[in-house]
C-alpha cells in the first residue's frame, strides 16, 4: 500500500462513527467527545446551522404567503410527508418530501422524515416523561414481547443526566407511575386543569392525576445550558421553526454546538450511510460505507465503534443492508429478528369538550406544553380485558370569536376590532401502548433502489384488536373524567382509516434483551454478534409503554455510549 | 401590474432578512405570474369587492392592506380546485349584476350601491357561495395583516411568559 492510500485512511478513521444526527445520535456523538473519543458524526441530509438555518423563525404572521397552509400541488405530492400535525408554511421544509425518498407500503403506514443535521430533533413534541419500573417490567408480568434487560434503577441515573443537560421542565408530583426527574420549573396549568385535576383526585382517589406536561424547555437557564449557547424559552410557540433562543432541546442547539467544543466533532452532512463494513478477518465492524447526497460519490470511513443512531427504520435499513459473508441477511441478524417486532403509539383517537364555567377567567401568553394524564389502566395490576394502557395529553384555552355572520362593510370592520370570548375548549389526544408483533415488519425490496443505491423498504406494521379495545375504553374512560368535571358537548373522534406512523413514535426491530435466540442488542445496546457496533435509538425498544418516547432514546444513548468507551478503554472492543 | 410588484416587494422584504426555506425557491414570485388565474380587470374588480367586505375607514381597509392579493393566492393556490370556479363565476356575475342595477360595472359603482348589491349577493342562491369564500378569505387575510396583528391583537412574537387564570380583558 502506498503512502498515499494509507494517509488517506488516516484521513477517514476516527475512534467512533456516530450514524443520525438527530436527538439519539447528538447524544452518542456529546457523550463520545466529551469521553476525548475522535468523533464523526454523519448526516445524510444538509446541515442545519442552529439559528443561521431557521429560515422561518422570525418571519411575523403577514410575513406568510398563505397563513401557514401548504399550497394545494404540494399536499397533492405529499400526502404522507404533508401529514404530521405541525407541518406547515413555516415548518415543511423541515420533512422530506414524498417523491425524493420512496418506500413500499406492504400495509399503509405514513413514515415521516426529517433529513437533516438535528433530524426530527427540530420538529418534535417536546414531551419528556420518565418511564417507570412498571413499564419496564411490564413484558415479564403480562406475557408479551420479551423481558427488558434494564431495569428502572439501571436507567435512572442516566435519565438525571440527561435531564440536567438538557433542560426539562415539570412538577415535582410524587407518582410512582411516572417518576419525577430533574426539573427546572414547571409551567402552570390553566384554571380549567387545575379544576378538571382537583375533580380527579376526589372522584379517583389519586388514581387518575392529571399535572402538568413535562417538557424539553428552559424555563429557567441554569450555568450549564448558557455554555451550551442556549437561552430562556421565550414562550414564542413557534418551535416547529427551530428556536433562535435555543429555548427547547434539539441537537442543532444543544449537543452537536457542545461536542463541537470538545474539538473532536467531525460532522459530516449530506452523507447518506449505505451499510456498515464487517471485517471477517477481524470479526468485527470496522467502519461504513457512505453515498454522497449530491455527488453520489461512495467514500468509506473507519473506527473502532459504530453507533447506529439512523432513526427507528433507518436503523434498520442500515442493518439489514449491512450484508457480509458472516451476515447474509443483515448485521447481527443470526435469528433472523431483525426488522421485526417493530411498534408505535396509537393515537387513532382524540376527545373534545367545553367547560361553561369560570367564564370570567382566561390564560394569557403563550405555552409550548400542556397537561398530561399518565396511564392509568392496567398500571398495578392487570384490570380490563385488552393489554396495557394509555397516557393522554389535555389542553384548554378559551375559544374567542367575532361576530361575523350577515355583516358586511363597516358593521363587519367594527365587529372585528372587539374580540368576543366562548366557553373554554377542552381536548385531549390518546397515546397508547401497543404490543410488538413478529408479523409488524420491515425488510429489504430484492428490487427497486433508491437514488443513492440503497435498496428501499418494505414495511408492514398496523394495529390490532387490543389497539381497537384501547381506543373504547378511552373514549369510556375520559368521557367518563369529563363529565364529571362538568365538560359538555363531548366528542370524540375516532379516526379507524388513518394508517399507523403520524405518531413518529414507531420503535424496535433490533430490539434490547437478555437471550440472543430472541433479540438482537444486549443490555448494553451492543450487538449481541457485533458487539462494537451499538444501536441506541429507538428501534433498541423492546416494548414501547405510553410516554413521549425522546427522552428515554436519550438516556438509553448515552448510557450506551458511556458502556462502549469503557470497554474500549478496556481494550474488549 | 400592482399586484405583481406588490408580491415581488414582499419577497425582496423577506429575503433581505433571510433567505426563503427551499421549498419556497420553487414559487418566486415571476412564477407565480403565467398561472396566474386573473386577468388584470377581475383583479381590480376583486380589489373593490375585497374593499367594499372590508372597507378604509379610520383605519385602513383590504385594499390598501393589499388583501384581496391573499384572497387571489389563496384561491390560485391553495383551496380546492372547484373554488375557482365559484371564484370566476362569481366575479363575472357581480359585473353584470352591477351592470344591471345601477348601469355600469362594479368597479365604476358608488360604495354603497356596491355594499347593497354584495348583501343583495350574499342571500341569493346563485351568489351565496361565492360572496362567502371571498367574505371569509377577506377576514382571513384582514386578519393576519400588519395592522390588524399589532394594532388589533396586540400580537407579540415572544410574550415571555404564560398564565393559567387572569381575569378575562
Amino acid at each position: 500500500m502506498s503512502n498515499l492510500n494509507i494517509d488517506a485512511i488516516k484521513k477517514r478513521s476516527f475512534d467512533a462513527i456516530v450514524i443520525g444526527s438527530g436527538i439519539s445520535g447528538g447524544w452518542s456523538a456529546k457523550e463520545l467527545c466529551d469521553k476525548g473519543l475522535k468523533t464523526l458524526l454523519l448526516e445524510r441530509g444538509p446541515n442545519v446551522e442552529h439559528i443561521v438555518d431557521y429560515p422561518t423563525a422570525m418571519m411575523d404572521p403577514w410575513d406568510f404567503k398563505y397563513d401557514k397552509q401548504m399550497p394545494r400541488d404540494y399536499l397533492k405530492a405529499n400526502t404522507i410527508g404533508g401529514r404530521p400535525h405541525n407541518f406547515q408554511e413555516d415548518s415543511a421544509h423541515f420533512y422530506v418530501k414524498d417523491s425524493e425518498h420512496p418506500y413500499l407500503q406492504d400495509k399503509p403506514f405514513d413514515w415521516i422524515r426529517g433529513y437533516q443535521v438535528g433530524g426530527k430533533g427540530l420538529m418534535w413534541a417536546r414531551g419528556t416523561q420518565r418511564w417507570s419500573k412498571y413499564d419496564f417490567e411490564g413484558p415479564a408480568r403480562d406475557g408479551f414481547s420479551i423481558e427488558w434487560p434494564i431495569s428502572y434503577d439501571e436507567l435512572a441515573p442516566w435519565y438525571s443526566h440527561v435531564e440536567i443537560f438538557a433542560g426539562i421542565s415539570g412538577n415535582r408530583d410524587g407518582l410512582e407511575q411516572l417518576p419525577d426527574g430533574e426539573f427546572l420549573p414547571p409551567h402552570e396549568q390553566t384554571c380549567v386543569e387545575k379544576h378538571f385535576s382537583e375533580t380527579m383526585a376526589k372522584k379517583y382517589k389519586n388514581t387518575r392525576p392529571a399535572i402538568i406536561g413535562r417538557c424539553a424547555h428552559l424555563t429557567e437557564p441554569k450555568p450549564i445550558h448558557l455554555k451550551q449557547g442556549r437561552g430562556k424559552c421565550v414562550n414564542r410557540n413557534l418551535c416547529q421553526r427551530g428556536c433562535p433562543h435555543g429555548g427547547y432541546f434539539s441537537s442543532n442547539s444543544s449537543t452537536i454546538p457542545w461536542a463541537r467544543m470538545t474539538g473532536k466533532l467531525t460532522l459530516r452532512h449530506d452523507s447518506v450511510v449505505h451499510s456498515i463494513i464487517f471485517d471477517e478477518k477481524k470479526n468485527k465492524a470496522i467502519g461504513v460505507r457512505v453515498v454522497d447526497r449530491q455527488t453520489k460519490a461512495i467514500s468509506e470511513y473507519f473506527a473502532k465503534i459504530i453507533f447506529v443512531n439512523a432513526a427507528t427504520i433507518n436503523s434498520n435499513l442500515v442493518l439489514l443492508n449491512s450484508k457480509s459473508r458472516r451476515f447474509p441477511n443483515g448485521l447481527g441478524n443470526d435469528n433472523g429478528l431483525l426488522g421485526k417486532y417493530m411498534h408505535f403509539h396509537n393515537f387513532r383517537t382524540t376527545i373534545s369538550a367545553e367547560y361553561e364555567g369560570m367564564l370570567d377567567r382566561m390564560s394569557a401568553g403563550n405555552r409550548p406544553n400542556g397537561s398530561y394524564i399518565p396511564r392509568f389502566r392496567n398500571v398495578f395490576k392487570q384490570e380490563t380485558d385488552f393489554l396495557r394502557g394509555y397516557a393522554a395529553g389535555l389542553y384548554t384555552g378559551r375559544m374567542t370569536y367575532n361576530d361575523t355572520e350577515g355583516l358586511l362593510g363597516e358593521e363587519l370592520k367594527e365587529s372585528l376590532s372587539h374580540r368576543k370570548y366562548g366557553n373554554w375548549y377542552v381536548g385531549s389526544h390518546m397515546m397508547g401502548e401497543t404490543i410488538p408483533k413478529e408479523e409488524s415488519r420491515v425488510w429489504l425490496d430484492d428490487k427497486q433502489v433508491d437514488a443513492w443505491g440503497v435498496p428501499l423498504l418494505n414495511i408492514s406494521i398496523d394495529f390490532d384488536e387490543n389497539d381497537n379495545k384501547m381506543i373504547e375504553d378511552f373514549h369510556v374512560q375520559m368521557s367518563e373524567m369529563y363529565s364529571a368535571a362538568g365538560f359538555s358537548n363531548i366528542k370524540t373522534h375516532h379516526t379507524p382509516n388513518e394508517p399507523p406512523g403520524g405518531d413518529i413514535h414507531e420503535m424496535g426491530g433490533i430490539r434490547m434483551g437478555k437471550d440472543p435466540k430472541t433479540s438482537l442488542l444486549n443490555k448494553w445496546n451492543q450487538l449481541h454478534h457485533c458487539p462494537n457496533v451499538i444501536v441506541s435509538d429507538g428501534a433498541c425498544m423492546t416494548t414501547n409503554s405510553t410516554q413521549n418516547p425522546s427522552l428515554t432514546f436519550m438516556a438509553i444513548a448515552a448510557r450506551a455510549a458511556n458502556h462502549a468507551v469503557e470497554e474500549l478503554k478496556k481494550g474488549n472492543l | 401590474m400592482k399586484r405583481r410588484t406588490a408580491v415581488r416587494n414582499m419577497g425582496l422584504a423577506l429575503g433581505s432578512v433571510i433567505s426563503l426555506p427551499a421549498w419556497a425557491n420553487a414559487w418566486s414570485p415571476s412564477s407565480l405570474i403565467p398561472a396566474d388565474l386573473l386577468a388584470l380587470d377581475e383583479e381590480a374588480l376583486l380589489a373593490e369587492i375585497c374593499e367594499t367586505i372590508l372597507p378604509e375607514t379610520n383605519t385602513p381597509g383590504s385594499k390598501s392592506l393589499k388583501v384581496h392579493q391573499f384572497v387571489h393566492r389563496m384561491i390560485q393556490d391553495c383551496l380546492p380546485e372547484k373554488a375557482q370556479d365559484t371564484f370566476k363565476k362569481g366575479l363575472a356575475y357581480t359585473d353584470q349584476q352591477a351592470n344591471k342595477k345601477n348601469g355600469q360595472g362594479f368597479v365604476n359603482a358608488k360604495p354603497s350601491e356596491r355594499k347593497a348589491l354584495l348583501v343583495e349577493m350574499s342571500k341569493a342562491e346563485e351568489s351565496k357561495d361565492f360572496v362567502k369564500l371571498v367574505k371569509d378569505l377577506t377576514v382571513r387575510g384582514y386578519r393576519i395583516s400588519e395592522h390588524y396583528q399589532l394594532n388589533v391583537l396586540k400580537y407579540k412574537m415572544a410574550p415571555g411568559f404564560f398564565h393559567g387564570s387572569v381575569p378575562v380583558e
